[in-house]
């Protein structure tokens, strides 16, 4: 753990001094890529943050939309790749342990968890196998016994995570608005330390997640105590309750010396703390490995001395541990002292800002010709094609996953896991929804388009269930920065993400920066992560049971744009050709006439069309609802295109629609009506998914079959590979 | 060749926090009448029974195979073995 040369210089001519072994350690935590997002904050100014529903505050860790009814939901998202990618039980479970304390900081309680995940080729690969098991585990313990459900996800193999694993965890909070924490403080006021004793584990982990993962890093791993983290929770919501909080801050990356400058920084005051008043695990911790251990299950909270003494006696009461561990001084400054002995004594200014980069970026060379497709074999058997793509790990149900998660804990959960987006029942008589979506192959043949893909992708299943977008987090996963080919990549992301947000007027209310996502392998693709949260006023769609004789009508255009996309990549082994592309018009034309549709009470379900193309969209709808569906390739929207195209190309904005005989015409008419491109393409009967080309059928295949492949080839592949 | 039993000890490395433990002791243990324990800490053990010649290829192949088949996560965990003679 170290300052880069022009780093020390910089410090050094700050505080016109050579800074103490302590100042080297806490100035390094900060100044670390995962503390400072020194390569990527001044980008990052251009999402759109502000919105009706908003609501900024100084200090949040987490995004505040206000829900109507005096009440606010929170959300933030946060990743564990690195420690996630050697101890994969104990890094995904802290890393959900860590999300949810940032929903804690705002005063709130966390309501919901989800998470995205991804490994290495588990078809191949043992350790992908290992590390999936594991962090699947690890996520459904932490979250289980904390009781809070744990209501989506996604779950994505590909081959660069090889030895590596992305590991995302979002969380939702709920709370009254006249509840939240509004950080101030004030001279005199007590810093205290809240929660798990601190040990030796975690030691430089935020150095460590700005690094690259190239040996096992033993001291950097944290252990999970899901219990004190629940005792953790009920205590501060009681002193939230009782108003004793003035500031508030959980404990991460970077420890005590994030905390503390943080803190210092966004409340405009300076903090005198001691680090022999922390409640340590062990004895005889040196003050430098207090000031950076990233324990796990504590966080910091500032409060006045008359409070004080109920605060303890809510810490007492729950037996978590209650260090007060400094206080509030006027002046800027950040000191830290053993006794009497001062061991640093920094302006915050200088520590919480770390000096922002602005690196090179070129347009990587790989994207030339990229786009070019290669010559296919021909496929003769398409029923056998669908049915491998519907057991491809990317494409079958995650069932395996979901069914470990306790998704109904909290009697929120409306829409359970497995449908397009989750929904929970809030105490205002709204609902909410919630998404994440990620498409690295995509975003890797076009990291702009792709970026948006993904953003389309979670709103447009926000929108199946009923809900209008409201607010985006953003999770930005890239290799190193430093790689000017790398960085263009990101760049790109970050704009196309920009623009679709300006131009939906969906405000991004919280992300993260994660860089350095590189094995030995190499980079990791580029993987931005983005979650959607949409609101419904009234009813959500609650996918109903599909009948016989219900029709089927797509909306949106099927185009060219098989590049990326399953059929290619698990298929042909092909990685290239044009991602499909989001054209803003229809996309916000599309989302507003379904989200009319579903106000209406006209549809039975609405399915997106994502990962696998139309074939496998429709073949979702059949194999969750055991019935058959005859539709006729002819008909589908867009441009005329091989049967290939038609089947398996991802094109966004597309939405299947299933409607009641009775409703047809009036779907139909307010379709027309609003411009959208549409049309029936089929109807549900009898027990076999056919495609028809002309009069041909192209694919039979027997619903049940299906089924049993979907639903058991994950499984099948975690546990006998 | 003789049979030996090697008994594998599992544990959280020195530092590491052990919330197993620490519930049985502070719940459990200091709860109770027994005020002079002050550390438990958890571990898992096991046995294995295995043929070889001597003591020490007995602890060599248990040793392998924990390493190999990731019987135990060196990165959160040490062991430790005991050889004794079936």
């Amino acid at each position: 753990m170290s300052l880069e040369p022009q780093e020390l210089g910089e410090l050094k001519s700050k505080i016109g001094r050579d800074p103490t072994p302590t100042e080297l350690q806490i100035v390094a935590a900060e100044w670390s890529e995962h503390c400072s997002y020194k390569s990527s904050k001044r980008h990052l100014r251009i999402l759109p943050m502000e919105g009706p529903l908003v609501i900024a505050e100084k200090g949040y860790d987490s995004g505040v939309l206000d829900v109507g009814g005096g009440y606010v939901i929170t959300a933030h998202i946060e990743s564990h790749n690195h420690p996630s990618a050697v101890e994969p039980y104990g890094g995904a479970a802290t890393g959900v342990g860590g999300v949810i304390r940032d929903i804690l900081s705002t005063g709130t309680r966390p309501i919901a968890i989800l998470d995205g995940l991804r490994f290495g080729d588990i078809s191949k690969d043992k350790q992908a196998r290992w590390l999936f098991k594991n962090a699947v585990s690890g996520i459904a313990d932490y979250g289980n016994c904390l009781g809070i459900p744990t209501v989506g996800g996604e779950v994505e193999f590909d081959q660069c995570y090889e030895s590596y694993a992305l590991v995302d965890v979002a969380a939702i909070g709920f709370g009254k608005k006249e509840n939240l924490v509004k950080n101030h403080a004030r001279k005199g006021d007590v810093v205290v330390l809240v929660g798990g004793s601190t040990g030796r584990d975690g030691i430089g982990g935020s150095q460590f997640a700005s690094d690259l993962l190239e040996s096992e890093d033993r001291s950097a791993v944290q252990i999970p105590d899901p219990f004190i983290e629940k005792l953790i929770i009920e205590a501060v919501l009681e002193a939230r309750n009782q108003k004793l909080i003035h500031a508030m801050k959980d404990l991460g990356g970077g420890g005590l010396s994030c905390a503390i400058s943080e803190t210092a920084d966004a409340l405009g005051v300076g903090i005198e703390m001691d680090v022999s008043k922390v409640h340590t695990r062990e004895p005889g911790m040196h003050p430098d490995e207090i000031m950076v251990s990233e324990s796990q299950e504590r966080m910091l909270i500032v409060t006045s001395k008359t409070k004080l003494r109920k605060l303890r006696e809510i810490c007492k009461k729950f037996r978590i541990g209650c260090s007060v561990i400094g206080a509030i001084k006027s002046g800027r400054q950040m000191r830290v002292k053993k006794g009497r002995r001062t061991l640093a004594d920094l302006p915050v200014d200088t520590v919480a800002n770390a000096t922002l980069l602005d690196l090179p970026s070129t347009r990587p060379k790989y994207l030339y010709g990229i786009e070019q497709e290669k010559k296919l074999r021909k496929i003769s058997n398409y029923p056998k094609t669908l049915l491998e793509l519907l057991g491809a790990p990317n494409i079958a149900s995650k069932i395996w996953v979901y069914g470990q998660y306790d998704h109904e804990v909290g009697i929120r959960t409306v829409v359970k896991p497995g449908c397009d987006a989750s929904v929970l029942r809030l105490d205002n008589g709204k609902l909410l929804s919630a998404k994440i979506d990620g498409n690295p192959k995509h975003c890797y043949l076009n990291p702009r388009e792709g970026a948006i893909g993904c953003f389309e992708e979670a709103c447009r299943n926000v929108v199946c269930t009923g809900a209008r977008p409201i607010g985006m987090l953003d999770h930005l996963q890239f290799g190193n920065p430093k790689d000017p080919e790398i960085f263009w990549t990101f760049l790109e992301s970050l704009r196309g993400l920009s623009d679709f947000a300006k131009n939906l007027k969906i405000p991004c209310i919280g992300g993260k920066v994660s860089l350095y996502n590189e094995s030995i392998f190499g980079p990791i693709k580029p993987t931005p992560i983005i979650g959607v949260l949409g609101l419904i006023d009234k009813k959500p769609l609650v996918p109903q049971r599909i009948t016989e004789g219900d029709c089927l009508i797509l909306v949106g255009d099927t185009k060219n744009e098989l590049g990326g996309s399953e059929y290619f990549e698990y298929i042909h082994k092909f990685v290239g050709g044009r991602c499909p592309v989001v054209d803003f018009k229809s996309s916000k034309k599309n989302m507003r006439s379904v989200l009319d549709l579903i106000k209406r009470q006209l549809l039975k379900s609405s399915h997106d069309c994502s990962k696998g193309g139309l074939a496998v969209a429709v073949s979702e709808l059949c194999m969750t609802n055991q019935i058959g569906c005859k539709v006729s390739l002819e008909k589908i929207p867009g441009e005329r295109l091989d049967a290939d195209r038609l089947l398996f190309s991802e094109s966004h904005s597309r939405y299947l629609l299933t409607v009641g005989t009775k409703n047809v015409k009036k779907v139909q008419e307010i379709l027309s009506k609003n411009k959208v491109s549409f049309r029936q393409i089929g109807r549900f009967l009898g027990d076999s998914i056919i495609f028809t080309k002309g009069n041909e059928p192209i694919i039979d295949l027997r619903v049940d079959k299906a089924q049993k492949t979907w639903v058991s080839s994950l499984r099948d592949l975690v546990l006998y590979g | 060749m003789t049979s030996f039993e090697v008994h594998v000890t599992i544990e959280n490395k020195p530092g590491i926090s052990d919330p197993e433990g620490e519930t049985i002791l502070n719940d459990l243990v200091l709860k109770g009448a027994y005020k002079t324990v002050s550390k438990i800490m958890t571990a898992k053990m096991l046995k294995f029974t295995v043929q070889e010649k001597d003591q020490r290829a007995a602890q060599s192949l248990i040793q392998e195979v924990c390493d190999e088949l990731r019987i135990y996560n060196p990165v959160v965990s040490k062991v430790s073995f005991d050889v004794l003679k079936a």
